[in-house]
């Protein structure tokens, strides 16, 4: 694995981590454009925004991309969250270059009014898909509840309401503000040839203005507000618990991920043993989510509604006894060898080693080799889980529930 | 990646394959149990499941918290499915622990504890699994569009029924896995990094036991309905829809690879262009081929707001009949290009490619070579792929729904 980077004038970075012996290479722009950069006028901008990179430029047509990447055989996307928005696509090494050319075009989009206005349906759409999958739902919406006005909290979709009233005008002044080089990253994983990416995007990219950009970061430690909300057409109670943690930044974060898995993994985790293996809860798992300046635990719990009453009982035994006695050496030699193993598997792919390359670049500003984080895992100690239990008490949780009103 | 495969019967018949991989300090490896959601006996709609999580809760000399607990001593990423034919259960870990992680798999599946107590919580489980597929509309339309369009029992649900789960018993449970694990009929793959003498020394060690019968294949029913329509209050229709094509042994069967990547391979596919681009009826719009040993269909889906249910059924509906009118050459290059490079990007993974080469050799009783499959997918031609289509044009549409709307289907 050799690193290589470079920051063209007007502050777009590119980076790339080389790997001869990948079979493919991944290329993807990180650009710090996410819910929480939203105002409430425009809630969901920056997600109908990644839709609308994809209807291309002044001199491509959406059906002209859509065929640039498939005659590449690219496997590719991008993605909205509170924090960024990221495009990827993953190729057969000689056609790397390609797709990177194609993905800089379309960082300059036409964002034409008739593509605008048939994409507003297709993200409606997408609204109301999510509104049928209430295991999703009850997470967004206790994001919502538990940050409480912190930009955080924002929806990345939006609203149906909210879509309806944005205008292209305030999507291109958006577009301006948080598309600037200074605000993205060019990142490159697995085998592909440097200097031929790197002098490529200098020629196209470097007219790209930069802007003065910014964003609050605020550690924000919750509401802990509690909420149910009935919907009559569900079978099962959707439970969803966050409380506040580290941020991306903290050091604090790999202690942070190895508490989510010791509290929460799919196996053999305390929620596992309590509510899963018991057969009180179908599914019960919790997870540390990192974001810029602060940082979150979020519990997702599935269960009848005539245990409920029973499984919160359980979780709140389950933090107490965290709270009073700690975690176990042992829980944690096993999870972080899940944790080690699953890093390993996955820095496997040029895929799977782009998005890390990214979000260390986005929120560190540096470099990590995989061997670093594997070396910051096995650093972590009993104490230093049991600190941060102490300090964050995720036992004071925001809570919110979705389940059929009959149920309550 | 020296696309060779590693093959070893042990005595008991239970088929070992390996593809060993360059570059990777990973392993995989899967084992298919010829115990999947078809091969159940008539009444038993869900056993697969509950077998699939009961086997799991102790085994050999360790109870069910010991078992767990090595499994994550050792790191490994545990995998485990029920399908139409097969459980099959596995994992992902680093190379170094895997004699360690066959020795617990060996002791899963040749002696799992299966105590009484243990049985009714996995029993618990089935049955919540069931339920919360209601609130899952999504997952459930496909479950249900499988069950109406294969012949019985082969579309059966895998996730199970609440009225023969409630029926099941241990005793019952414990016969079907005596039946069912059923050693020369499994088939072991390995992929990643690993020393093959070593791992078949281990399983014709672990594996010591006598060749069983063959409990062959199930007879099979006819199919059910053409229009299924699942009431439910959500915001969308969810549109399920099947049609059938050539299985994968049969010589068409990389035409109905190409085809089926026109219709719906990238962006620029027909599904996407037609009915989410043009449209906007859709955020989620694909298709895909799904295959059996026994039957093969393309398999679509679609969800989209009340209102547009119809309209979105009948577009898809006319990209599959229209597809037989022509197609364009570059059309047919862009399929070929992602069907290669999909192909290639997959076989980076220890994971993928221990299921497709059991999965393979279950198909087809030979595992297929990377080289062998790109050469075919270049063979194919507009000429070739349009002349399969207009030979076997699509029959019956079998469509399923859940939402608060339905459709007509002509």
């Amino acid at each position: 694995m050799e690193f290589k980077e470079e920051k063209l004038d007007n502050g777009l970075s590119i980076i790339g981590e080389m790997n001869k012996s990948a079979k493919s290479a991944a290329v993807g722009f990180f650009i710090k454009a996410g819910a929480r950069d939203e105002i409430r006028q425009i809630n969901g901008v920056s997600h109908f925004l990644e839709h609308m990179l994809f209807k291309g430029t002044d001199k491509l047509s959406a059906l002209e991309v859509n065929e640039a990447f498939d005659r590449t055989g690219a496997q590719f996307n991008a993605g909205t969250s509170e924090e960024y928005t990221v495009y990827y696509a993953a190729v057969l090494p000689e056609y790397l270059l390609d797709v990177t050319q194609l993905w800089i075009e379309l960082m300059r989009p036409a964002l034409r009014d008739d593509d605008f206005d048939i994409e507003k349906n297709v993200i409606k759409e997408e609204i109301a898909m999510y509104k049928d999958m209430p295991s999703f739902d009850v997470v967004d919406q206790c994001r919502s509840l538990h940050f409480d006005g912190h930009p955080c909290g924002n929806s990345v979709l939006g609203s149906n309401e909210s879509i309806d009233s944005l205008t292209s005008g305030q999507m291109r002044n958006y577009f301006t503000s948080r598309y600037a080089p200074n605000n993205m990253a060019l990142a490159c994983a697995g085998n592909f040839d440097w200097e031929q990416i790197c002098s490529s995007a200098a020629k196209l990219c470097g007219k790209w203005q930069s802007q003065v950009v910014e964003r609050k970061l605020e550690h924000y430690n919750g509401s802990k507000k509690k909420k149910r909300i009935d919907k009559s057409n569900l079978s099962r109670e959707h439970i969803c618990l966050m409380s506040s943690a580290v941020s991306a930044q903290d050091p604090g974060r790999f202690a942070a991920s190895l508490l989510g898995i010791i509290v929460g993994d799919n196996v053999g985790s305390r929620f596992f043993w309590e509510l899963v293996d018991k057969a009180l809860a179908e599914a019960a798992s919790m997870q540390f989510g990192p974001m810029d300046g602060t940082g979150a635990f979020y519990s997702y719990i599935r269960c009848s509604a005539e245990n409920v009453a029973l499984v919160l009982d359980t979780v709140n035994g389950i933090f107490r006894s965290l709270s009073q006695d700690g975690i176990t050496e042992d829980e944690l030699r096993k999870a972080k060898n899940k944790v080690l193993s699953s890093l390993v598997i996955k820095n496997e792919l040029p895929m799977g080693r782009l998005g890390d390359l990214g979000s260390n670049w986005l929120y560190l500003g540096q470099y990590r080799t995989v061997e670093d984080d594997v070396k910051a895992i096995k650093a972590v100690g009993v104490d230093d889980v049991n600190t941060l239990i102490e300090q964050f008490n995720p036992g004071d949780f925001t809570q919110l529930s979705i389940g059929a009103a009959e149920n309550n | 990646m020296t696309d060779k495969i590693d093959k070893y019967v042990l005595k008991n018949g239970m088929v070992l394959l390996g593809e060993p991989m360059e570059a990777v300090e990973s392993v995989a490896f899967d084992f298919m149990l010829p115990a999947g959601a078809a091969m159940m006996p008539d009444g038993c709609c869900g056993a697969g499941s509950v077998i699939a999580e009961w086997i799991f809760r102790g085994a050999g000399d360790r109870n069910s918290r010991r078992l767990s607990d090595e499994l994550d001593g050792l790191g490994l990423a545990r995998s485990r499915s029920v399908g139409s034919s097969h459980i099959t259960v596995g994992a992902a870990l680093e190379a170094g622990n895997l004699a360690h992680a066959l020795d617990l798999y060996a002791d899963i599946i040749l002696k799992p504890t299966l105590d009484n107590d243990q049985f009714e919580l996995s029993r618990q489980l089935a049955v919540d699994g069931v339920l919360s597929l209601d609130d899952d509309p999504r997952q459930k339309v496909m479950f249900k569009l499988r069950e109406q369009f294969y012949p019985d029992p082969l579309g059966r649900s895998p996730v199970g029924e609440i009225a023969e789960l409630k029926a099941l018993t241990a005793e019952k449970t414990r016969q079907i896995i005596k039946d069912n694990f059923d050693l020369s009929q499994t088939i072991f793959s390995v992929a990643g990094k690993y020393d093959f003498d070593a791992v078949c020394r281990q399983m014709e060690k672990l594996f010591d036991t006598e060749r069983q019968q063959n409990t062959g294949r199930p007879k099979l029913g006819p199919r059910a309905g053409k229009y299924t329509h699942l009431d439910n209050d959500g915001a969308q229709v969810h549109i399920g829809l099947m049609t059938e094509t050539v299985k994968q042994a049969d010589e068409n069967y990389y035409n109905a690879r190409v085809a089926v990547s026109v219709l719906s391979g990238g962006m620029s596919a027909r599904l996407f262009t037609k009915v989410r681009e043009e449209r906007g009826l859709c955020y989620a719009i694909g298709a895909i081929y799904h295959c059996l040993k026994e039957a093969a269909g393309i398999m679509c889906y679609a969800g989209t707001t009340p209102d547009k249910a119809q309209e979105t059924l009948d577009v898809i509906i006319r990209q599959f009949n229209d597809l037989a009118d022509g197609i364009s050459e570059e059309e047919i290059q862009r399929a070929k290009v992602g069907l290669e490079s999909s192909l290639i990007l997959s076989s980076e993974s220890s994971g993928s490619r221990a299921g497709s080469i059991a999965g393979d050799y279950y198909m087809l009783g030979r595992v297929r070579s990377l080289d062998e499959i790109k050469e075919k997918i270049e063979q194919t031609s507009v000429d070739s792929v349009l002349s399969f289509l207009r030979n076997s044009k699509f029959g019956d549409f079998t469509v399923v729904t859940i939402g608060p709307k339905q459709v007509t289907v002509t």
